[in-house]
């Protein structure tokens, strides 16, 4: 055989796998060209802020440089963390409860978590001016009486690690599928499988393995996004962060934005692999019904935190909830309040007609999205700029290109790692006909 | 009990008492009376708090891998 024609002969073996693993086709080019240059440009701004300090961004110290320390990077953090809290724990009550409608989706979620802690981690890191001395401080130096200590070792380490063995654990099977058939991926597929057997004891095993990972990760989960909270929550001098309601609504609202990505991952899946016939239009009703719980759980807790800064608040408390209610932050605020009320309007009513459109619930997963960056951001932000103890005037903090850019450049390699692992590995697990 | 079983069992416990071990003991400091009481008692026992979950964790893989008999 020549060598020319060996590329061709990939090829043509490439197209027998499922879901257009291997296939490269014109749109999916473009889109990697288009996240490849945005994750570019990110990694430029980057550059430019780690050889200039962070001076080149918006943020600014406290108090006497009226600005905040803490800005856009740390909002997604927040937000990032939140978004891997719905995919472990979707496929984790799947498996648990053996919901088999929603098994197409299991490995969506489990790869969007690992995608979304990652990308949690690299925000955190984009936050440091010196990120390198953290690594090894964090390592060397962490004690339990940080919430950082839990930030570190529950969810950067272990939730992300334990998410990666889960991942792998579930898809041996379909990797030793896939080994048996030649293409350019192979020998990939060889390495994972790791010698995988499909037999009734092995099936036994995997089963035993799962569901023992699921128990042990929702309550690590629970955990961790606590303990995201609790780095707001218990930071006593600090009106606007410190409060009982903070680790239970990171929880809540982590799930809401979690579910609402998931949602709109799935349906982008279904329609890029043509696996419509998988993820059937109940598995998005099931998640809707999920969301739609946890979105009045959180809304729930949003009145009673503004009836608590409204009632009788003391007085920095009384200038922060007037930043968000009706002064310079009302925008964020009240955009956020609207989307969160529209996408439950939009999920009550198809719950009350029963007729559940995927357009309608990606649309109310859009929504729940956008006003979960909001209430992360205002989380953060407002509290910095509006409510300070000392007798500092009021400050103020709008993120610079160099913010967005980074952000954007972190979307975008997400969106990279997740449209890779597509082209590589089946995103649906495999049937048995597969 | 089967190899599988025992080494499984195992990985978790050593993965759970280093992570019970370096967070009770190693890592919280034990006085409040000077500056160096801010760092844990051990060096890099946050470390070994993660090695802990590694461990743990990785059992799963042991679990399903291991070619032995069930």
């Amino acid at each position: 055989m020549t060598t020319e024609a060996m590329p061709q002969r990939e090829h043509t073996q490439d197209a027998a796998l499922p879901q257009g693993i291997g296939r490269l086709t014109p749109g999916w080019i473009v889109f990697f060209a288009a996240m490849a240059a945005v994750t570019a440009i990110g990694m430029y701004a980057y550059f430019l802020q780690v050889t200039n300090g962070l001076i080149v961004t918006g943020m600014r110290g406290l108090g006497t440089m009226l600005g905040a320390t803490w800005g856009l990077y740390v909002a997604y953090y927040v937000y990032f963390i939140g978004v891997s809290f719905a995919g472990i724990t979707v496929a984790a009550l799947i498996r648990i409860f053996r919901i088999t409608k929603l098994e197409p989706v299991a490995r969506i979620g489990e790869l969007l978590t690992v995608v979304s802690l990652i990308l949690g981690a690299l925000a955190i890191m984009a936050d440091l001016e010196k990120p390198w001395r953290a690594v090894v401080n964090l390592i060397q130096y962490g004690r339990p009486q940080s919430p950082f200590f839990g930030t570190f070792t529950m969810v950067i380490a272990g939730y992300l690690f334990a998410s990666l063995i889960y991942l792998y654990v579930t898809s041996r099977r379909d990797a030793a599928i896939l080994a048996e058939q030649p293409s350019r991926f192979q020998k990939l597929y060889r390495i994972l499988a790791a010698g995988y057997e499909d037999t009734p004891s092995q099936r036994i095993i995997d089963r035993r393995a799962t569901f023992w990972l699921a128990l042990a990760i929702i309550p690590l989960l629970v955990i961790a996004h606590s303990t995201v909270g609790f780095v707001f929550g218990l930071q006593v001098g600090r009106p606007g962060w410190f409060g009982a309601l903070q680790a239970p609504g990171f929880v809540v609202l982590a799930g809401v934005s979690g579910i609402g990505n998931l949602i709109m991952l799935a349906a982008i899946v279904r329609w890029a692999t043509n696996t419509r016939d998988r993820i059937t239009v109940d598995a998005f009703a099931w998640l809707a019904k999920l969301l739609l719980g946890l979105l009045i759980t959180y809304l729930y807790f949003t009145v009673v935190e503004v009836l608590t800064v409204t009632y009788q608040a003391g007085e920095v408390e009384r200038t922060l909830s007037d930043a968000l209610l009706t002064g310079t932050y009302a925008w964020i605020f009240w955009g956020a309040i609207v989307s969160l009320i529209s996408a439950a309007v939009l999920l009550i009513w198809q719950a009350v007609t029963r007729k559940w459109s995927i357009g309608l619930i990606f649309a109310a997963g859009a929504l729940v999205n956008v006003g979960a960056v909001a209430k992360r951001y205002l989380i953060v932000v407002p509290s910095q700029t509006h409510a300070q103890l000392l007798p500092y005037p009021t400050g103020s903090y709008t993120p610079n290109w160099i913010e967005w850019a980074v952000v954007l450049g972190l979307f975008a390699l997400g969106a990279l790692m997740i449209g890779v692992f597509m082209k590589v590995f089946p995103i649906v697990p495999l049937e048995e006909a597969e | 009990m089967n190899t599988r079983t025992i080494v499984t069992t195992l990985m978790v416990l050593v993965g759970l008492g280093l992570m019970v071990v370096s967070y009770v003991f190693l890592a919280t400091p034990t006085c409040n009376t000077s500056i160096a009481c801010s760092n844990p008692v051990m060096p890099f026992s946050a470390g070994i708090f993660v090695v802990g979950i590694l461990i743990a964790f990785t059992s799963a893989i042991f679990y399903t891998v291991y070619k032995g008999s069930e």
